[in-house]
């Protein structure tokens, strides 16, 4: 016999970028923190009504690029004067210029795994499913339709006036998604 | 912020520059009384701290005579304003920067080490260097140097002075003649000159970049005093009707691209030697890694190449004159620390000579002089900039341009810098 399915989140439907920016707003000034909004195409001004901040995924790359740079540094050094020293030609055993044109690839390798994988990481992907996906009408997402979903974990969810809200906000297909 | 905004409305005020008249005097006074007491202190340090004054100017003189040549050779439009300048500055390399080299020609048997090895054929550094690395070959190729820098500054500097008087077209034809063949001279020449008169001094080394080297170094430090002149003709109003803002959006891209071909140039030549793991030619930075030649080599990473590689990214700042001038004058600081690193290393290999800093400064200071008084007679007595050049009109933005196979219409688009100020009635 199969668990009775879990709420996932509060999916509503709009027809106009700009209901759907409306709501983003109103969602944005209530306080909401777990929640997000699905457009076929960008919509300019997005960001700012849904209150998104700049992405931290820039320090995910300078903590690449750091870490790249100085692995290379270190990786030279330690062969070379420490591990395995090879005194030739009359030089000292490591020079930093030297070691800077494959310490500075390192730093552009890291700095764009760092880039890569941090986006990945805030996303949190890979997964293989979404309760979303399940959900028949939100592949209207990819075609003609502006979708807002607030999830049930929300500190601030309530069943009534949360749905209250995306009512007043203009949706008029209002559905519970369940996990 | 008021402040910086002063500070930015000074740098653009019109110039008075009279109150600068006795300056080149004062050089000379100061810089021969220096120089005197130096040479009586100690000959050989005087012979070291003049190659370093010598070579600088002469860094100048030849990369003026460069920008010349460069002009003709694209047939340029942009900088017809500013070569007249340089075309003087370029003539001074005869007779004045030849005079100046005499205390170097005279002192020469002590400054360079390969003119004391008794027999040159036991010492194969110096043999596989015949019959270069001779006295009569020193003093042979020194004289063709100077011959040829005579000819090609004092011939570009006489055709384009004749036009100013007929405005015959046919003036432009024997420069650009005379330039084709002379960009090979001047290689050759400035190659020969660095490599006898500078790396001549560890004459057991060698590096096929050091020619290129001293002529990056060499350009980069001429368009910076380059700049620094046309701002001061703008200001006081010698060359503001010719001149529109690309000229000074030019030179600092000049500038820039010659602070990352100087770095790609002497990063090559380290990295080069660096991993070729021959002796003989790592010993050259080795020494220069010794004493506090390390920190004038960190010094010469960032201050040469980081530093002005980030102030001149921006568009906006190339036309500012407030940030433009202290960089301008950081060229020449730089340009000498790099000249000291070159030089200075053969006689004190512990560290920077701090205690001799004042011989250089009063050498620079006399042979400076000189040919600041030279260069003055010389610019007041001629148009200040060539007159009846068929290229003027284009340089002050007279003309309209048009896309064409050649030019794509690039020149067209200046007007559209982004970041840069209005100019009333620019460009079209």
């Amino acid at each position: 016999m199969a668990e009775p399915a879990k709420p996932y989140g509060l999916l509503a439907e709009f027809e106009t970028p700009a209901d759907a920016m409306h709501a983003a707003e109103r969602v944005r000034d209530a306080g909401f923190r777990r929640w997000d909004v699905f457009t076929p195409y960008p919509v300019h001004g997005m960001d700012k009504a849904m209150g998104l901040k700049n992405s931290v995924v820039g320090w995910f790359s300078f903590l690449g690029g750091v870490a790249g740079y100085t692995s290379g540094m270190l990786l030279i050094w330690w062969m070379n004067h420490y591990d395995y020293a090879i005194p030739v030609g009359g030089k000292p055993l490591f020079s930093p210029f030297s070691a800077f044109p494959p310490s500075y690839e390192l730093t552009i390798l890291f700095g764009a795994f760092g880039a890569l994988f941090g986006m990945l990481f805030l996303n949190r992907l890979p997964r293989l499913h979404h309760p979303l996906l399940k959900h028949r009408r939100f592949a209207l997402a990819s075609h003609d339709r502006f979708f807002l979903v607030i999830e049930t974990n929300d500190p601030k969810y309530r069943d009534t006036e949360t749905r209250q809200l995306l009512e007043s906000a203009g949706s008029r297909r209002i559905e519970m998604v369940e996990d | 912020m008021s402040a910086l905004s002063d500070l930015r409305a000074a740098a653009d005020r019109p110039l008075d520059l009279s109150r600068w008249r006795k300056v080149p005097n004062l050089l000379i006074g100061i810089g021969a009384a220096g120089a005197l007491l130096g040479l009586l202190l100690d000959r050989v340090q005087f012979g070291y701290s003049w190659l370093v004054a010598f070579m600088f100017f002469l860094s100048l003189t030849l990369g003026a005579l460069f920008l010349v040549l460069v002009h003709h050779l694209f047939d340029a439009g942009w900088s017809v304003p500013i070569r007249r300048f340089c075309e003087h500055i370029a003539s001074l390399l005869f007779p004045w920067m030849a005079l100046a080299f005499i205390p170097i020609a005279l002192l020469a048997p002590w400054l360079y080490g390969w003119m004391q090895v008794q027999d040159p054929h036991a010492d194969h550094a110096l043999h596989a260097k015949l019959p270069l690395f001779t006295k009569p070959g020193f003093y042979l190729v020194t004289l063709a140097c100077f011959g040829i820098w005579w000819w090609l500054s004092h011939t570009l500097r006489r055709l384009s002075l004749a036009q100013d008087r007929d405005g015959a077209a046919h003036h432009t034809y024997a420069m650009r003649r005379v330039a084709c063949l002379g960009i090979f001279l001047f290689a050759i020449t400035l190659t020969l000159a660095a490599v006898l008169w500078m790396k001549g001094l560890m004459y057991e080394w060698f590096s096929t970049m050091y020619g290129v080297y001293y002529f990056a170094g060499s350009v980069w430090v001429t368009l910076g005093t380059v700049y620094l002149i046309t701002m001061i003709l703008k200001r006081n109003g010698t060359l503001e009707p010719v001149l529109h803002e690309h000229q000074f959006y030019f030179i600092g891209s000049l500038l820039f691209a010659f602070t990352v071909f100087y770095a790609y140039i002497h990063f090559s030549q380290y990295f080069i030697i660096w991993n070729a793991n021959m002796p003989e030619e790592t010993f050259w930075y080795v020494v220069r890694e010794k004493g506090t030649w390390w920190y004038v080599g960190m010094v010469i990473i960032f201050g040469h190449f980081f530093l002005p590689f980030l102030a001149l990214l921006r568009i906006d700042l190339k036309l500012t004159f407030a940030w433009m001038i202290p960089l301008c004058i950081w060229t020449w600081l730089m340009h000498y620390v790099d000249l000291a690193f070159n030089i200075h290393p053969y006689r004190h290999a512990a560290g920077y000579p701090f205690q001799w800093a004042w011989l250089d400064l009063a050498c620079s200071a006399l042979i400076g002089g000189l040919l600041i008084k030279q260069f003055l007679n010389k610019f007041g007595s001629h148009p200040p900039y060539p007159l009846k050049d068929p290229r003027l009109c284009e340089a002050m933005g007279h003309v309209h341009f048009h896309a064409s196979a050649i030019s794509g219409g690039e020149i067209d688009e200046t007007d559209e810098l982004a970041d840069g100020p209005e100019v009333v009635g620019g460009g079209r």
